[in-house]
């Protein structure tokens, strides 16, 4: 499904990730997990396209193709879907628009026909249901006024209606009180099947107890140093990330 | 430092030349102007007054964002009187007759509002024939042209009121002056009172343009005047007919009674080619309640001067204003909030959105006079940059002379939110539609302010069709 060589990334000049490998097959759950300022965002950003990000050199491949050289829209469209860590309120657009318009481009860019508006929102509020949201939240500007967990839970809502073959969730758990993660874990698993791959970027154990990843990696100053199964984040959980930031110094 | 530039403009060659040519231009058909609407010593006091100031120029601070060279080239008399005076018909208001061009057909314009009653006016004079007057508890609508004419079998047309205050206070400042030229020129006046009654009147004002540039102007020309208590809600629209140039310059007086409310829709959708001027003054007194929406998406060069005197006590205004530039437009904003009074909250929001090489300027100035105690004052204006090539300039002033008051005021200049822009992206929207959908949502603080939805449903249609994009369609 995504597999990353050898890459460097500079951001303003300075060298972010350097010479990050990483194979996430069909089906699985990887983990990412690293001490503050390791390069886990810049990981999440430069494979969803966003602005800012100086590739030096590697690649990236999503499905066979070469995903650095796809528009951020086009990732989109591809089915690759990025959680964000601090989603942005956008007062004015209104969030059931953002979601059909999101669903049509996909579905455009496959060459379907545009979604049943009444059929979609049936679904949308399924789903809703799924992420204990209120029905109001939908005519609400996209964010607008949300909470922390609120902002979260939207974020999942989207990738469970949007459907990608590849969801990068950023943090996720950050900012989440232990229902809301249980609410958010509940709904990233009902996504997980064999032909959807999942990368969970985390700071905490906390939340692989929720969503078993298939495979744990541990990345300090821009390099994989470290990667296991479930029992890594256990072990770092108890030990520290000083265990491994020593090993990499 | 208005007075000096103001005797720099006049000293001006090219402004004195022009104000020759108005003198002229006024001489020549000042006889077919009706006296019923302006008295001709008012009109001749007018003239003088505006000529020897001299037109406005950018080396006014107040003006620098306007784009002033249409008025080099504008024919100032009126396209009615100077077909009159061509025909030979001069001396009473019966001497400004039918335009010269075809009406537009009633399907071409606007549909109407349900329960609004409608008063169109083609080249700032009155047009029965596409107007759908309807008798109102309260109200008297009336074109003063026709009052004087007596038309028979309209209720209250027997008795023209006068508003409660002296008109000449208008071209007074110096940003209002523009005002004289329609009191010198204005063929007809909507003049609207409104008595107490149980329900709010509801009006709608049509003026269409349709004369071209080359053959004179058009004067709208409207005089409000609420009685204390009583409630308007008024729907004030401007529109050209065909993609010929305009020259229009609007005139609106509006006289707010104590305790009255006002809710007022103004949307100015002149013509492509269009030069637009517009003065509004209004005045309120004590606890009197105003509503200003206007939304700005027409004309090439469009400039509009606003200014609101709080005069009574616990007065309250809400000054709320779109505008939208594109390709070469340029809609200049000028507002004047004057608090006088004790204890008066005014509020401004504006939000502007330059593309293309447009210019799209708001120049806000809040002044708060000694007596003036207990004023709450907000302002917040927001410009949106969307061109390479654009200008917006977003300028709050404020002026204050008393300690006691809550003033805020913020104001910004930016182009879209990167980040907001990369969200969408993220979900698969293209740059185009991303654009376009913040664009929406920036106008979005001034646009919720309206709260007719059959009159936000056909706005938000004109922002669509004006944003050219159909995708928006499907938010409405």
């Amino acid at each position: 499904m995504l597999k990353i060589e050898n890459l460097h990334v500079k951001v303003d000049g300075k060298e972010i990730l350097k010479g990050l490998t990483l194979t996430v097959p069909t089906g699985e759950v990887h983990a990412v997990m690293g001490p503050n300022g390791s390069g886990k965002s810049t990981l999440a950003n430069v494979l969803a396209g966003r602005p800012g990000y100086e590739i030096t050199s590697g690649t990236v491949t999503f499905q066979g193709r070469d995903l650095l050289a796809l528009a951020p829209e086009e990732r989109a469209r591809e089915g690759v879907f990025l959680g964000f860590q601090y989603p942005v309120e956008i007062p004015g657009v209104n969030n059931v628009y953002l979601l059909k318009a999101a669903v049509n481009a996909a579905r455009k860019h496959r060459g379907l026909e545009e979604v049943d508006a009444f059929e979609f929102l049936t679904l949308v509020k399924e789903k809703m249901r799924l992420m204990r949201m209120e029905d109001s939240m939908l005519s609400r500007g996209v964010n607008e006024g949300f909470s922390g967990g609120e902002k979260k839970r939207n974020e999942i809502l989207q990738m469970l209606v949007l459907e990608p073959r590849l969801a990068i969730l950023d943090e996720t758990d950050s900012g989440l009180d232990i229902d809301a993660l249980k609410i958010v874990a509940h709904g990233v698993n009902t996504l997980r099947s064999p032909e959807r791959s999942l990368v969970l970027v985390t700071h905490y154990q906390r939340l692989l107890d929720y969503i078993v990843p298939d495979h744990v990696h541990v990345l300090v100053k821009g390099r994989i140093v470290r990667s296991g199964d479930k029992s890594l984040a256990l072990e770092l959980e108890r030990r520290g990330y000083d265990w491994v930031t020593g090993e990499a110094a | 430092m208005t007075k000096s530039s103001e005797a720099i403009s006049g000293a001006e060659p090219r402004n004195a030349a022009l104000s020759k040519r108005l003198l002229d231009e006024y001489a020549a058909v000042r006889e077919s102007l009706p006296g019923e609407v302006v008295s001709p010593a008012r009109r001749q006091e007018a003239i003088q007054a505006i000529s020897a100031r001299g037109l406005p120029t950018t080396r006014e601070e107040n003006w620098r964002y306007t784009n002033l060279r249409p008025l080099e080239r504008a024919r100032f008399a009126p396209a009615a009187a100077s077909a009159a005076v061509e025909a030979g018909a001069l001396g009473t208001a019966a001497a400004i007759g039918a335009p010269a061009l075809p009406l537009p057909s009633p399907s071409d314009l606007p549909p109407r509002l349900a329960g609004f009653a409608r008063y169109a006016f083609v080249d700032g004079t009155f047009a029965p024939e596409l107007s759908s007057p309807e008798e109102q508890a309260g109200l008297t609508v009336q074109s003063l042209r026709r009052a004087a004419q007596g038309t028979p079998g309209r209720p209250g047309s027997a008795t023209v009121f006068q508003l409660s205050r002296a008109l000449p206070a208008l071209g007074n400042l110096s940003e209002a002056r523009l005002a004289l030229l329609n009191e010198a020129f204005a063929t007809d006046t909507a003049a609207i009172h409104v008595g107490g009654a149980a329900e709010p009147a509801r009006v709608e004002l049509l003026f269409i343009a349709l004369a071209g540039a080359d053959s004179g102007a058009s004067y709208p020309r409207v005089q409000l005047g609420l009685e204390p208590g009583s409630r308007l809600v008024l729907v004030e629209r401007h529109i050209g007919a065909g993609a010929g140039s305009h020259f229009v310059n609007t005139s609106v007086d509006v006289d707010v009674g104590r305790g009255a409310h006002l809710t007022h829709y103004r949307l100015q959708q002149a013509g492509a080619r269009a030069t637009w001027l517009d003065t509004l003054s209004a005045v309120l007194a004590a606890d009197a309640r105003y509503g200003l929406l206007a939304i700005n998406t027409g004309a090439l060069s469009a400039r509009s001067t606003t200014h609101i005197q709080m005069a009574g006590s616990g007065a309250e205004l809400a000054l709320s204003v779109a505008a939208l530039g594109d390709r070469q437009q340029v809609q200049d904003n000028f507002a004047l909030v004057e608090h006088i009074a004790p204890r008066a909250r005014t509020e401004q929001t504006f939000r502007g959105i330059a593309s293309g090489r447009a210019r799209v300027a708001f120049n806000g100035k809040i002044a708060v006079r000694e007596a003036a105690a207990g004023t709450d004052s907000r302002q917040s204006l927001r410009g949106l940059l969307a061109g390479p090539e654009a200008e917006i300039d977003v300028r709050p002033q404020l002026e204050i002379y008393t300690d006691d008051v809550r003033c805020s005021h913020g104001a910004t200049a930016g182009k879209l939110d990167e980040s907001m822009l990369f969200y969408l992206l993220s979900r698969g929207l293209s740059p185009e539609v991303a654009q376009r959908l913040l664009k929406w949502a920036f106008l979005e603080d001034v646009v919720s302010k309206i709260e007719l939805p059959e009159l936000r449903r056909q706005i938000e249609h004109d922002l669509a069709a004006q944003m050219a994009d159909a995708s928006l369609k499907e938010l409405l």
